[in-house]
């Protein structure tokens, strides 16, 4: 039982871990991370692979909806820029003769770099509105996004409908290709992402984000700068969803513009809300439940019904109305996601026979 | 100059039929302060009940056969002597089809009320007073419970229904150039412009749309006046639906019944955020200028600029007017 979280100085107190729970967890996470490529079939491997595409995504939306209380619907559009930016940077680099070994290292922070810029871009608008305005401009800048990929006057570089065929990433001479290394590289990239963002929030710029989520215009009296770091949130959430995007193209042999339909932004949104806005641990719950129960579904229902067609046909409505329902179960019975459904179970836990909840 | 004037009328047409989409979006904000993500898939289910009752159930061997086809013999010989494309031949085809197209439309229409009064009943009272992102998020959920329904109904494939009124071509020329409008087009913009106008008169003069009114205004002080604020929310949301239901109904007699339908509410919501969420007469101006924009885009750029053409603007009148063109400036307190 915890009964304090004692600290003899400053420098523990604002450790990223600052308790020994936290670092036993983060290493017994990094241990799973690592033995999923190592060990799990290739069914675990692919499931484990889109769990770790969508986290990094989720992450990024976290910093924007979660941290800084903006709402966006159109990060969708910021994963395809990733995907198709490091495809993208692939060829021009092969173009211009570098090395295949070190592509990577120029490609990946190319795609997040390129994300970030239109992010900042599509910020714009929340300068001057918020809510439900906000909401429409960022997803109207989803679609104007989906809109050029698909325009056939750029099909000679984004491929048009037919999308382009993506690039096996060569690091110092390991050719990554295939989907167990991908879900290695994915593993990693997932991992630091998380801590790195949960180191963000204890700097400045973090602290800020969160001033700006309680009051914007309270925050700007306190001297923060609305315009720098409402911008800079959008940046660093689309330089997230860029890095997605990059692992994404990594990982499937081709991107398609259907792929980054509007259905990808609503799902990155959910998985936010159903985990629990503004936490840590909130996009990894999330996009555990949105990723897994379409599987979940899939295994029950193939227990039922068989494997008919007609049974393949009715379960896509029925994974629809279930991702639906989620949305609006959560928002109605647990606002605050399933970290606060994890928090009240640990309290419970360390008072166990003496309080409940 | 001619071709301009096809292009401006085709606009105008489209524009008219966002414009009665929208009036459902309207009326829900001005009552609850809600913005509906999901009105969309509420006009889909609208025109997804509009071709259950006018084609699928009149086809149903228990159905009896006037529902089916009215023909008395008088329609028809005069059907029979009809010449082929003429204007007569559209009409008397139109008059054998009335009885399904009026049980398809009531059909729609009641069926729609029931669902938005099953959503408000279930979805938004209990959430009254919470903060807009849940309510956002709310009707975002229903987007997606609302396609798979859809999706586990009627499986998902284009088809066509019944025109409403007699489509009648009209062929005129002007500036030299020969000018080509369907009838159907013409009186759908006349049902939808009409439409537009009785509610926004009912809103505005009779005791319950002054009800809404004061509601929009501030809630307990409605409240406190006497009001019944929950009565409002829900007359908001049948009024929604039903007009989304007509608009679904016409929406498919253009272009036939298929899941995109919904995709046209997210343009519909760009275009009310346009015109400013809280006035209708914003919301007319602003949906007939998306309308001819679209059209003039279409007739300059092609059909996929069009479509994205919506969006574009919306993002534009935001960063320039950012409640748009003649909405209400909300004020906010420290």
């Amino acid at each position: 039982m915890i009964n304090g979280n004692l600290k003899s100085t400053y420098g523990a107190d604002e450790r990223v871990l600052n308790n020994r729970y936290k670092q036993l967890f983060v290493w017994l996470s990094a241990i799973v991370i690592a033995a999923i490529p190592l060990f799990a079939n290739d069914y675990v491997v692919l499931v484990a692979a889109q769990i770790g595409i969508m986290l990094i995504a989720v992450v990024g939306v976290n910093v924007v909806i979660g941290y800084t209380g903006l709402l966006s619907l159109g990060h969708g559009g910021f994963v395809a820029l990733g995907a198709y930016a490091v495809t993208l940077i692939h060829v021009w680099l092969n173009f211009l003769g570098v090395p295949a070994g070190i592509q990577p290292l120029i490609a990946i922070p190319g795609a997040m770099a390129v994300s970030a810029a239109i992010g900042f871009v599509v910020g714009l608008p929340s300068l001057r509105v918020k809510g439900v305005y906000l909401a429409v401009a960022t997803l109207s800048a989803n679609f104007i996004i989906l809109f050029l990929i698909e325009l056939d006057a750029l099909a000679p570089w984004t491929g048009g409908r037919t999308g382009l065929t993506t690039v096996d990433p060569n690091l110092f001479g390991w050719v990554i290709d295939t989907q167990r290394e991908v879900c290695a590289l994915i593993g990693f990239m997932a991992f630091v992402s998380i801590l790195l963002i949960q180191n963000l929030f204890r700097t400045r710029v973090g602290r800020a984000f969160i001033a700006i989520r309680e009051r914007d215009y309270s925050a700007e009296i306190l001297g923060i700068s609305l315009f720098r770091y409402k911008l800079l949130s959008f940046a660093i959430s689309a330089a997230c969803c860029g890095l997605a995007g990059a692992m994404f193209a990594y990982f499937y042999a081709r991107v398609l513009p259907e792929q980054f339909a509007l259905l990808l932004s609503l799902q990155l949104v959910a998985a936010l809300v159903v985990g629990g806005m503004g936490r840590t641990m909130g996009p990894v719950f999330g996009v555990l439940v949105i990723v897994l129960s379409p599987e979940l579904l899939k295994l029950v229902f193939s227990a039922i019904a068989g494997t008919s067609a007609e049974a393949a046909q009715f379960r896509a409505p029925l994974q629809e109305i279930i991702f639906g329902l989620l949305i609006i179960g959560f928002i109605m019975f647990e606002p605050l996601g399933i970290a606060q459904i994890m928090d009240r179970l640990f309290r419970m836990l360390n008072r166990w026979p003496f309080a409940r909840g | 100059m001619g071709q301009f004037l096809q292009f401006a009328i085709n606009g105008l047409m489209a524009g008219s039929i966002y414009a009665l989409i929208a009036i459902g979006i309207v009326a829900v904000y001005k009552a609850t302060r809600v913005v509906n993500f999901a009105h969309g898939y509420l006009i889909m289910m609208g025109a997804y009940l509009y071709y259950q009752f006018a084609v699928l159930f009149p086809a149903a061997p228990w159905a009896p056969d006037w529902l089916q086809a009215w023909s008395p013999e008088w329609l028809v010989v005069a059907k029979a002597d009809a010449p082929m494309f003429s204007p007569a031949a559209a009409f008397y085809g139109w008059l054998e089809n009335i009885p399904r197209i009026i049980f398809g439309l009531l059909g729609s229409i009641l069926g729609c009320a029931v669902l938005g009064t099953i959503i408000e009943r279930t979805l938004m009272r209990p959430l009254l007073g919470q903060s807009q992102f849940s309510m956002i998020m709310i009707t975002v959920g229903l987007v997606s419970v609302l396609a798979g329904l859809n999706g586990m109904i009627w499986t998902a494939d284009a088809a066509s229904v019944p025109h409403l009124v007699p489509n009648v071509p009209i062929r005129f020329s002007a500036f030299g150039t020969p000018i080509f409008i369907f009838g159907a087009d013409l009186a759908n913009m006349a049902i939808a412009l009409i439409l537009f106008g009785v509610i926004t008169l009912w809103v505005r003069f009779s005791k319950a749309g002054i009800a809404i009114q004061a509601t929009a205004e501030d809630q307990s002080t409605a409240y406190s006046m006497g009001i019944s604020v929950p009565k409002v929310f829900g007359r908001a949301w049948i009024l929604a639906a039903g007009t989304g239901a007509i608009a679904g109904s016409i929406i498919a007699t253009r272009s036939g019944v298929s899941p995109s339908i919904g995709l046209f509410g997210f343009s519909v919501l760009a275009i009310v955020l346009m015109g400013g969420l809280d006035s209708f007469v914003g919301v007319l101006i602003a949906a007939l200028c998306v309308g001819v924009l679209e059209a003039m885009v279409q007739w300059k750029l092609g059909g996929e600029w069009a479509a994205v053409s919506p969006y574009i603007a919306v993002l534009i009148v935001i960063l320039i007017r950012p409640h748009g063109l003649f909405g209400q400036k909300e004020v906010e307190r420290l």
